[in-house]
């Protein structure tokens, strides 16, 4: 059985000030094995957010169900981490105490707390910068936190929403290369949100499409780049051709929008 | 692949600051400002620009300070006047702090009490004080009232805005750890809130210091708004000066203390 399942998906939000509601995300099923990296592309508003905060357990389900080793998910718990699209640091907990944050609403009992942080911050890169302050980190850096923080409180599953999204170009890839490295090490089951194409192939065993109104899925493509991988794969002939595939789906769900704002 | 320690911008250390040795152009331009001030002020009586019994001059108010100082039973007046402020001002905290944090953080209680404290803080708490009066006597207890109720709004207030403000993005990740309703309220909450409740101790401080005095003009036997009353009877206007100073170095003291507090506090928040 796969280590998440996810069965004909709903979820509504309420529209603010009336009773109406709107279906962000509808008829979604799937499955992820133990150890896959799925990334999730859509343009924006399609309800990738939306799909990832519910495996997180942070949005209600409206229909359908989502099990994690078996087990139905209600909540947040132990076995997922997010690490958010921005980086949500405590303004005024070092780079530590941010790291330890997860550790001790989790009442973790691994060990010593600073040392496993610690660690984590090493395995990001940021040794040095543990005792600074988030005001005092870059976005780049502040996003390694962020993913420091998640990554200490070892989950079963790590759910990332498009945390390299505020990120230039250039941060952006370096960071991408940076979370395979990490990812390599104990393969954990990951969900990556992204809008970025490159993005998408680059870190993906499975990547899976989705479309608007309401968001659901088009398309789950597997990509069967030789890991580990490097930016090297980006001028590969399977990258050129997933990327064109995936430009083909997006273009397609530009043109409908544009439909209907002309409608509208 | 690059290595992580290279790609990580540094970020600029603290530097140990110098600059009071190098004043500002502003500080020079202050202090100029205050000189010329104060030598106006001595020559125009003499010049005849102002009549001197109702301006005094720098000369006449130092001398008068000193004499205050030593032989006007000064140190007696202040601690009554200081008694009145610390006691009301400890009351208001005492009662400010756990309010705004009920409201803060119930929206019941926030729709059951906003709208009469809103009306309480807008409106001058000083027009109570013949009220208080009848009340509590001419003693300090009108005071301290006066004072309680000066401080008690912007702190409730604040702290209230500081709970119920809260970055949703912070919450949203502490639920994703798991974090507990007291955990929320203990690890974000109340951190979180801490710049604006310092914040409203200060806006109070000012309020306070106004109660004390006003009260204290208003009707009583002992402190530094009674020695104001006096020697603004008697037109001395020198004495009435320290006094005044006296006031606004105590408000201003204060004042600068919890902003210096506050600004370590919100340190994380500018840049
Ligand atoms: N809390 C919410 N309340 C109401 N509507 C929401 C909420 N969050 C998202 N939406 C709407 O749901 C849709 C999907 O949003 P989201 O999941 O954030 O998309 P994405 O992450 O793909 O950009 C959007 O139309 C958005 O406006
Ligand atoms: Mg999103």
């Amino acid at each position: 059985m796969a280590q998440i399942e996810i069965r004909d998906l709903g979820i509504d939000y309420r529209k603010p000030k009336s009773d109406e509601v709107f279906s962000a995300v509808d008829g979604v099923a799937l499955s992820v094995e133990k150890g896959e990296f799925v990334t999730i592309v859509g343009s924006s508003g399609c309800g990738k957010s939306t799909l990832l905060m519910a495996v997180a357990g942070l949005v209600a389900l409206s229909r359908g169900s989502i099990r994690i080793d078996g087990k139905d998910v209600t909540g947040p718990g132990p076995d997922r981490a997010v690490v958010f699209q921005e980086a949500s640091l405590l303004p005024w907990r070092s780079v530590r105490g941010n790291v330890k944050f997860g550790l001790e609403m989790q009442r973790w009992s691994g060990g010593n707390l600073d040392e496993q942080a610690m660690q984590m911050i090493r395995l990001v890169g940021l040794g040095r910068f543990s005792d600074y302050q988030p005001h005092q980190l870059s976005g780049g850096m502040r996003q390694r936190v962020n993913i420091a923080r998640a990554l200490a409180v070892d989950p079963e599953v790590l759910l990332m929403d498009e945390p390299f999204g505020a990120l230039d170009a250039q941060t952006r890839e370096i960071m991408g290369t940076e979370l395979l490295r990490i990812w390599e090490r104990d393969k954990k089951t990951a969900l990556f949100v992204t809008h970025d194409i490159d993005e998408a192939i680059f870190l993906a065993d499975k990547i899976v499409v989705m479309g608007r109104n309401p968001g659901h899925i088009k398309e789950v493509i597997k990509v069967d780049l030789p890991r580990p991988r490097d930016e090297e794969v980006l001028d590969s002939e399977d990258f050129h051709n997933l990327r064109k595939r995936l430009r083909a789906h997006l273009a397609e769900d530009m043109s409908s929008m544009q439909l209907v704002q002309e409608v509208a | 692949m690059r290595s992580a320690e290279m790609t990580a911008a540094p970020a600029e250390a603290k530097q140990v600051s110098f600059s009071f040795l190098y004043p500002s152009r502003s500080a020079v331009v202050g202090t100029l400002a205050v000189l010329l001030f104060l030598v106006l002020w001595q020559v125009a009586p003499s010049m005849g620009w102002v009549n001197g019994r109702f301006t005094s001059r720098p000369t006449e108010v130092f001398l008068a300070a000193i004499d205050i100082f030593r032989n006007d039973n000064f140190l007696y007046h202040a601690r009554i006047s200081l008694t009145e402020f610390v006691a009301g001002f400890a009351l208001a905290i005492v009662v400010s702090i756990p309010l705004g944090v009920l409201l803060g953080t119930s929206k019941i209680a926030r729709y059951l009490i906003d709208p009469p404290l809103m009306a309480l803080y807008i409106a001058p708490t000083l027009v109570l004080l013949p009220i208080l009066v009848i009340w509590l006597g001419i003693d300090m207890a009108p005071k301290i009232a006066v004072v309680f109720l000066g401080a008690v709004f912007p702190i409730v207030l604040n702290t209230m805005a500081g709970m119920s403000e809260a970055d949703p993005k912070l919450l949203r990740m502490a639920r994703s750890f798991g974090a507990s309703k007291f955990d929320i309220f203990s690890r974000v909450l109340v951190p979180g809130s801490l710049p604006a409740l310092l914040t409203g101790i200060r806006l109070a401080v000012g309020r306070a210091v106004l109660g004390v005095v006003v009260g204290e003009l208003f009707v009583s036997q002992a402190g530094i708004g009674y020695q104001l009353n006096l020697y603004g009877q008697a037109m001395r206007i020198d004495r009435l000066l320290v006094y005044a100073l006296v006031v606004s170095a105590f408000g201003y003291t204060l004042t600068i203390l919890v902003r210096s507090v506050e600004n370590k506090v919100r340190d994380w928040r500018s840049k």
